[in-house]
């Protein structure tokens, strides 16, 4: 009963981590219409820089060009991941946001798989294939293992993603995410109404990555261990079905979402686990991977809104207006060209 | 003879905002018929509504009474050619390529023949046949997308705004050209904002407003003006002319 | 500088630039970037293996002369090209045209990288993780003059690549389907007003595309190994030559994939193989930064 309520407590606390990344992705696509492929890149850099800001100096295997963790408190290790991520964001949307979109979608990519080989061979600096170990924990102070340990990481993680939703739900909801809302649907309007395309989606980016980042440093904080290997392209693949199972452009979607998926994804892994004979366990790793890329493309056919979609007007006085009009479609007339 | 018809064509980007609002009109071999009308009537919508480019469409478009039903790019096989106001040839293609495109309408065995029988017919572009399409000047351009239009012979050569963009001594250049092409049998559609140079060329004339057509008739009455004023200001043709 | 190093990154860039010429082709004329590509050259890859090993039963596994493969790799090569021209129609029909119809590239996109992962893990179930070869047969690399090396595999696929980008030139330059091709890339609208029929040209592209990404594939297979990730690890460096020659520009992709290769090559010496991604990602951040139209690209 204990354990079911244990692994009940870690499945929360995990589909929570998860949702503070959808929620950054979700401003970034949501909202800004960004395509970002590098999601795993970006929680990857908050994982490693909040790993080395805070880990202490003698962690991991010691070899040439050891670089020690600065041994800062996990907070301001937290507060550096995010602006890491959102600093290479921000870089990679500087020099592709210019261009098609889709050249976003191939930078974005770019810094995952950079970022992958900088994990899996900068062994002086990320401990390589090993990884970095002794992360130290937010609440350091309460043994590890145990429901109450367990339930306060479940309340620690709750906090972050809540601030998280606050601030971000705080900034979508004004004039940034109004113009930004506005850009996405039809890029010259809003440019002669005087939102800057540029400037606001290159912010949108940044924000979007600083959520991922926060991910990638709470995750880290709390298992204490972090390896190139939790950094693979599925990662981004779970966060992005998230968001498109639950609605692109909705918080509270991403909610939905990241337990909906975190759910399905950890019930496949067991299911396989029973059904599958322990030799076929690599290819049942691999069929979750098939089951969930399907998903993905089969709700983007069927359910292109998702399961909790938003309202996705800008004006009040537009909403009436549409009311009267034709519902459906709802929105402005796309931009042509 | 009735080559092209038009019937009930109502057009639009988003469906429930129409901006051609049920226009019919017909077209008689050799015959120039021009669409004119003030801003935003809806001509331009309205070839390419007969092209079949506009994602909202209802009417019916018949040639020779048979109506076509057929994708957007099969109306150049049936003999239906367009040529769009702007970006209405392939800059990358150099001149011959684009006219081979044009060509591959025909029987393998005429497109060289038609080829060289085109470029005889607009000896600009015949002197340098493997300029890249996009370094033409305007007028170039404009002769260029006609002649693509031309290739393949067709019966009904729909053209939006021809002369836009163009100095005054290049219009009367590509009006003269579409006379003589309607003289050879060809039906043309012309959309024109130059109403006085495609009312001199024109046999007829659909006057659009808002969308719908005001008035179709002869071309001749409307040379005057008056009652061209008058029915862009919402007015009826059948009022006597004061 | 070890002219070895210049070699290896001539063979790899004949492969990236082989491979990127199908990717260009699909980015220029289907208006997305399509992430499955990579997956496309292992599914090519994995194809010919299958075929191969079935032929062999008939004609004896024996290569041919100082080559180690023999004909029944060289049959199974234009049935498993074929193969994976259909595997990318028959994707366009279930996912793309569907959503090419709502007309929201992006879309395209992230559905293209949702079928890259379903169809790479499917090969990951069906083959498992573990690297496969042609042959067991272990090749001996000849000296070239000047201190380079290279095995007879290499030498005939950097040839066989030179040669199909040249084809597919003439192809696209002086057939009526390639003029169509290039109509389409630059203006679909005009290009229906004038005839050609769109839907053709995108089956033709896709056929192509997934035929030159099952070539490259299975060159790729011959002279280092397949595996299920191997053509999603060369996505990133395929899109970098892809841009660094300007999208749409088939003399471009080739002349970017080698670009690319080269500069992989030259960085070993410097900062060890395993930095091969970083480079690709550096030069794509360059050219996007200095000309983003590409080597051979035109303002868009």
């Amino acid at each position: 009963m204990i354990g079911l309520l244990s692994y009940l407590v870690f499945f929360v606390t995990e589909a929570l981590v998860n949702f503070i990344a959808v929620l950054g992705l979700n401003v970034q696509w949501g909202f800004a219409g960004l395509f970002n492929v590098g999601v795993a890149g970006f929680i990857g850099i908050g994982a490693y820089v909040s790993a080395l800001l805070t880990a202490p100096p003698w962690y991991g295997p010691p070899g040439p060009g050891h670089v020690g963790g600065l041994g800062l408190p996990v907070l301001v290790g937290w507060l550096g991941a995010m602006l890491a991520a959102a600093g290479a964001a921000a870089v990679v949307a500087l020099a592709t946001l210019r261009l098609r979109a889709d050249y976003l979608a191939i930078g974005t990519f770019g810094i995952a798989v950079a970022l992958q080989e900088l994990a899996a061979n900068a062994q002086g600096l990320t401990g390589g294939p090993f990884g970095i170990a002794f992360i130290p924990h937010l609440l350091a102070f309460v043994p590890p293992g145990g429901l109450v340990r367990g339930l306060l990481d479940l309340a620690t993680t709750a906090v972050a993603a809540g601030a998280a939703w606050f601030a971000i739900d705080r900034v979508t909801a004004g004039p940034f995410g109004r113009a930004l809302r506005a850009l996405a649907q039809d890029e010259a309007a809003a440019a002669s109404l005087g939102c800057e395309p540029r400037r606001l989606r290159i912010q949108a980016m940044a924000l979007g990555a600083a959520a991922m980042g926060l991910a990638g440093a709470v995750q880290a904080s709390l298992i204490g261990y972090i390896a190139p290997d939790n950094f693979v392209p599925v990662l981004t693949f779970q966060i992005w079905a998230m968001l498109v199972v639950g609605g692109m452009g909705s918080h509270r979607g991403a909610l939905v979402g990241a337990f909906a998926v975190w759910g399905l994804w950890s019930a496949a892994g067991a299911l396989f686990a029973v059904v599958l004979p322990a030799s076929m366990a690599t290819g049942g790793a691999s069929l979750r991977i098939v089951a969930i890329g399907v998903a993905i493309a089969a709700s983007l056919l069927l359910r292109p809104r998702g399961l909790s979609p938003p309202g996705r007007i800008v004006s009040r006085f537009l909403r009436e207006r549409l009311k009267t009009s034709r519902p459906g479609r709802g929105g402005l007339p796309p931009a042509r060209r | 003879m009735t080559a092209l018809t038009v019937e009930n064509i109502v057009a639009g980007y988003e469906s429930g905002m129409p901006i051609v609002r049920d226009v019919s009109f017909s077209l008689d071999a050799g015959e120039i018929v021009t669409v004119i009308g003030p801003n935003g009537a809806g001509k331009s919508t309205l070839t390419k509504a007969i092209a079949g480019l506009v994602p909202e469409r209802t009417g019916c478009v018949l040639m020779d009474g048979k109506p076509i039903t057929a994708p957007a790019h099969a109306l150049a096989h049936v003999g239906i050619a367009f040529v769009p106001q702007t970006e209405n040839v392939f800059t990358r293609l150099t001149i011959r390529e684009n006219l081979q495109i044009g060509a591959a309408l025909l029987p393998r065995a005429r497109r060289a023949g038609r080829i060289d029988a085109v470029l005889d017919m607009f000896p600009d572009l015949a002197t340098r046949p493997t300029l890249a399409a996009g370094r033409l000047s305007g007028g170039q351009r404009q002769m260029l997308a006609i002649a693509r239009a031309l290739i393949a012979e067709p019966r009904v050569l729909l053209l939006d705004e021809p002369s836009a963009g163009l100095s005054p001594a290049l219009v009367e250049g590509v009006f003269s050209s579409i006379a003589a092409i309607a003289a050879g049998g060809v039906s043309v559609a012309l959309v024109e904002q130059n109403v006085a140079a495609a009312l001199r060329i024109a046999h007829r004339a659909l006057v659009l407003v808002e969308g719908r057509v005001a008035h179709d008739g002869p071309a001749d009455p409307l040379r005057s003006g008056k009652l061209l004023a008058r029915l862009f200001l919402g007015g009826t043709g059948d009022d006597p002319v004061t | 500088m070890n002219p070895q190093f210049l070699a290896d990154g001539i063979l790899t860039g004949a492969l990236l630039g082989l491979g990127g010429v199908g990717l260009t082709l699909t980015y220029s004329i289907l208006r997305f970037a399509n992430f499955v590509h990579g997956d496309f050259l292992t599914a090519g890859a994995y194809l010919a293996l299958v075929l191969a090993g079935v032929l062999s039963q008939f004609l004896g596994g024996d290569g041919i002369g100082p080559f180690s493969f023999g004909w029944p790799l060289i049959l199974a090569l234009p049935i498993a090209m074929a193969a994976t021209g259909v595997l990318a129609l028959l994707l366009d029909w279930m996912l793309f045209r569907r959503l090419r119809r709502r007309g929201e590239e992006i879309v395209l996109v992230m559905a293209s990288f949702g079928a890259s992962l379903a169809l790479r893990s499917l090969i990951e179930f069906a083959f498992t993780p573990e690297p496969k070869y042609y042959s067991q047969d272990l090749q001996i690399a000849l000296p070239l003059g000047f201190g380079v090396r290279a095995t007879p595999d290499q030498l005939a696929v950097v040839a066989l690549a030179a040669a199909s980008g040249l084809v597919l030139h003439v192809l696209l330059t002086r057939t009526a389907v390639g003029r169509a091709m290039r109509a389409v890339a630059e203006n679909p609208d005009l290009a229906r007003v004038a005839g050609i029929d769109p839907a053709r040209v995108v089956r033709t592209t896709w056929w192509l595309g997934g035929g030159l990404a099952a070539l490259a594939g299975v060159f790729l297979g011959l002279t280092v190994q397949i595996r299920p990730y191997m053509g999603f690890d060369l996505l990133l460096p395929l899109f970098a030559g892809v841009i660094v020659g300007g999208v749409g520009s088939v003399p471009g992709a080739l002349a970017g994939g080698m670009i690319v290769g080269i500069a992989e090559a030259l960085a070993v010496p410097i900062i060890g193989a395993a930095w091969r991604g970083g480079v690709a990602f550096l030069l794509l951040l360059a050219v996007l930064l200095v000309r983003p139209q590409g080597l051979f690209g035109m303002e868009r």
